[in-house]
């Protein structure tokens, strides 16, 4: 860790903070880059497709060379490669982290779009006074009150004089600290689980109505689940113990031991088929991916 | 002509299928709220893979430091809290540092964040070490790339905690590289243990990207069936499942393990005689809600035999 | 009269939890109420999340870098980055009909990196449960094997051999293992009777492990709902409302 604490040598891929150079070097990076994306836009139809494909190739040969490639063991902080090869090792092992950064950028970019997706839905129901705009104008308002209270929230704790804000019991807490607490707490985190919960309500219905042993499979299943519901409960397990207690061979019998035979012998092995099965099909989706053989619709 | 009620003409078989589910989300409903006035402990027998986790935790030593990936939300606090409050009461009473992080939803560095100071709070309360943020765990928040972000864990951990920054108590925010708890860590296999506490797949992110640092599971009910192949073939060190798991450990929190006594629970793999906390809060959400489960669990076995002998008691009428 | 914020907070959860729980009886306007409710905060809060938890730390602050304060080292400011930001917009293209092939290079580089990591993640995933699957079959010992805790210490310890039920369970493990992967033989047609038994030998021990995975399904839906309902009645109404611990 003392590694972080020291100030990163200056090299022409960073600046001071606050200096005129990183202003400049931002300034022209970012004309840079919004030049080449002007520039995509002019891309001819017949070649969008190979562009398409060799950012996607490139993008996966990273993490295909990164598992191939050997990566350097007991590499010291000051170390340097002895020659090629393993400066590339060297290489790799060293931009992982920043290739998992630029990931974790771009996605969160394009997590905004399914906010963007949203708002551009229920602003249209509400502009042109569709069926129910009225729940659209529910949502947008709570998404936008959220959003205020959040970022008056979280700006107000950055500033150091508020730092007893973060301890317990709503110590120098204002308006704007109960509102983000209310608003997350009070509802968003109770109406989540309260979502999840409805479920349960359908799996009884749906288990009184269609759980039915018409036929061998059915009857296989509805018997591994009635097994493995008893062996939850710890009462039915104590009970039924003391009613098989007796001789070791009997033992065997148990509501705990059968279901634990059944987890490890048949449960687990028919789990695994199933993984084996969806890991080849995951393992050839990503290759196909990876070399772009994936056929889709849409213009191109 | 007179008019015949379509009800009345039901044979048994057929009313037996045709309970109203209105009566049966009642039913369901009461069943769910009743026991939670009366709670009571019920006897229970920890499976392997609880015994091994609490083992395994319990050994770690004073000062040691362990990664917690905690990807769960307030939707299933029924599971995950009560699986997060044991972990960190057997962690805190360890004095155990950890090191919190989130890869699946921008939600759970919060609820983390609250249900660590729930804790600590309790801990505090019973006269025992108050843990502090910073000085005794860090939250480091929210990664969007959870692939990413596991496979630059195994690299190189420094570069995740790069420029992160967390809350000390009362003092405005600092970077993580300076606090105690991330003292002599260097990369992942310096942490003891890796613990997904989870409700989604991160499980499956974490066991395909990281390799250096043994791995426990904290999951929901959904997930145990999956997560014991992964038990069963060693890829995970013990895992803890559902409101049983929880309940599990915190039945063993309070018997200890081969520990000799009324409650005694035995371990099929060792004889190593490990105390647990008697007199300590142990129970939580897991003694609260296994009492329901019970009745919850018993409507449904009888909601799915009554429909099933309603059926064959109609097949045998028209038959 | 005080703000007692706790009481507050869990009466807006508790109406919050029975507005959304209208919907079991049929589709009402409490429950479209709540429903856009909950969809706008979790947005609005996922905006929130999406600059304080992430872009503001991996991206503004690497760009910018930062000076030396409240204890914590300054940090250089590393440009490249903002090359990330038409990227990343690329995406919003999507929305055009001329240029939405564009939003296909962010998710390219995304997916490309995703499916590049998927040989390691395979091998790290699988090659375990491979070999944890091919268990021995043949035994070394007698068929019962002792149980330690009531063996008579006079006899020796529980010896390393494979005993018999050891034996039969594993061979039962590797069977249905074999079985459920000669069901998924979709690719030609099955003629051999070996095959075709196993097959369905397979359909009915996967059937098992669905009957696994439903049951522990229904304690955690259930579970959801115990917490629920300890939520309203035990926290709101006995904690809440009555002050009754």
């Amino acid at each position: 860790m003392e590694l972080l604490a020291q100030l990163a040598p200056k090299t022409f891929w960073n600046a001071q903070n606050g200096s005129g150079e990183l202003f400049i070097k931002i300034i022209l990076g970012l004309l840079v880059s919004t030049g080449i994306v002007v520039a995509l836009f002019k891309t001819p139809n017949q070649l969008r497709r190979w562009v398409i494909t060799a950012v996607t190739f490139f993008s996966g040969l990273f993490y295909v060379l990164f598992w191939i490639y050997p990566t350097p063991i007991n590499r010291q902080p000051d170390e340097a490669p002895r020659n090629v090869l393993e400066g590339f090792s060297f290489w790799l092992s060293d931009a992982q982290p920043v290739v998992a950064d630029l990931t974790n950028i771009i996605a969160a970019f394009l997590i905004g779009l399914g906010i963007y997706s949203l708002l551009r839905v229920h602003l249209g129901r509400i502009g042109k006074q569709q069926r129910d705009w009225q729940f659209s104008v529910v949502l947008i308002a709570g998404m936008v009150i959220m959003v205020i209270f959040g970022y008056v929230d979280w700006y107000m704790r950055l500033d150091p004089a508020n730092a007893k804000m973060a301890g317990s019991g709503y110590v120098g807490w204002t308006f704007w600290q109960f509102g983000r607490d209310l608003l997350f707490n009070g509802l968003l985190q109770n109406m989540d689980a309260g979502m999840f919960s409805i479920v349960a309500f359908y799996i009884l219905s749906a288990a009184y109505r269609a759980f039915r042993a018409r036929s061998v499979e059915a009857t296989i299943l509805l018997v591994t689940a009635l097994i493995v519901m008893l062996s939850l409960m710890g009462l039915i397990e104590y009970f039924w113990a003391q009613g098989v207690d007796g001789m070791h061979l009997s033992n065997n019998f148990k509501l705990d031991n059968v279901a634990r035979w059944l987890r490890a012998n048949v449960q687990t092995p028919a789990i695994r088929g199933i993984d084996f099965g969806v890991g080849i099909g995951l393992l050839s989706m990503g290759v196909r991916l990876w070399l772009n053989l994936e056929k889709t619709g849409g213009s191109n | 002509m007179a008019i015949t009620d379509p009800a009345a003409n039901k044979s048994l078989g057929e009313k037996l299928q045709s309970v109203p589910k209105p009566v049966l989300y009642l039913v369901l409903f009461m069943l769910a709220a009743i026991p939670l006035f009366f709670p009571v402990k019920l006897p229970n027998k920890p499976i392997d893979a609880s015994v091994e986790m609490f083992t395994n935790v319990m050994a770690l030593p004073e000062g040691s430091t362990v990664l917690v990936e905690s990807d769960w939300t307030n939707s299933t606090r029924g599971e995950s809290m009560g699986e997060m409050e044991a972990l960190l009461r057997i962690l805190m009473r360890k004095k155990v540092k950890f090191v919190v992080y989130t890869i699946a939803d921008p939600q759970a560095p919060q609820v983390s964040r609250d249900t660590i100071r729930k804790i600590a709070d309790e801990e505090a309360k019973a006269g025992r070490y108050r843990y502090k943020p910073f000085e005794d765990y860090l939250v480091l928040g929210y990664y969007p790339n959870g692939e990413g972000t596991a496979s630059a864990i195994n690299n190189k951990f420094v570069s995740i905690v790069s420029g992160k920054k967390d809350w000390p108590e009362n003092s405005a925010p600092r970077d993580v590289s300076l606090s105690p708890v991330l003292k002599g860590i260097k990369s992942v296999a310096d942490f003891k243990y890796l613990i997904v506490v989870t409700a989604s797949s991160t499980t499956n992110t974490v066991l395909e990207r990281i390799t250096k640092v043994p791995m426990m599971f904290m999951v929901t009910g959904v997930m145990v069936p999956e997560t014991t192949t992964y038990y069963a073939s060693g890829q995970i060190k013990g895992f803890c499942g559902g409101v049983k798991g929880v309940y599990d450990l915190e039945t063993l929190m309070e018997n200890g393990l081969n520990v000799e006594g009324p409650n005694k629970i035995v371990s099929e793999k060792s004889t190593e005689v490990i105390p647990g906390f008697p007199g300590m809060q142990n129970t939580g959400k897991g003694m609260a809600y296994y009492p329901s489960l019970h009745f919850a669990l018993f409507l449904l076995i009888l909601a799915v035999v009554t429909g099933n002998v309603g059926m064959f008691l109609a097949k045998r009428k028209g038959a | 009269m005080s703000y007692n914020h706790e009481l507050v907070s869990l009466s807006v959860g508790a109406i919050a939890t029975i507005g959304l729980y209208t919907i079991l009886y049929r589709e009402n306007k409490f429950y479209r109420f709540f429903e856009h409710l909950f969809l706008g905060l979790a947005s609005g809060w996922a905006l929130v999340a999406l600059w304080t938890e992430t872009l503001k730390v991996m991206w503004w602050d690497k760009m910018l870098g930062s000076a030396a304060a409240d204890g914590n080292q300054a940090a250089m400011g590393y440009w490249p980055y903002v090359m990330l930001l038409p990227v990343g917009l690329l995406g919003y293209t999507v929305f055009s009909k001329k240029h939405n092939w564009l939003s296909r290079i962010p998710i390219g580089i995304i997916l490309g990196f995703y499916s590049g990591q998927q040989f390691n993640a395979w091998t790290n995933r699988y090659i375990p449960q491979i070999s944890g699957s091919m268990k021995s079959i043949i035994p070394t010992a007698g068929f019962f094997k002792p149980d330690p805790n009531t063996l008579n210490p006079a006899l020796g310890p529980v010896k390393g051999d494979l005993y018999g039920s050891e034996a039969l369970n594993n061979l039962i493990f590797v069977l249905t293992i074999l079985c459920v992967l000669s069901y998924f033989l979709f690719s030609f047609d099955v003629k051999s009777k070996v095959i075709k038994n196993a097959s369905l030998a397979g359909r009915w021990l996967l059937m098992i492990g669905f009957g696994a995975i439903f049951g522990t399904t229904v304690m955690m839906r259930f579970s959801l709902l115990i917490d629920r309902m300890y939520f309203i009645w035990i926290e709101f109404i006995k904690q809440g409302i009555l002050h009754i611990k």
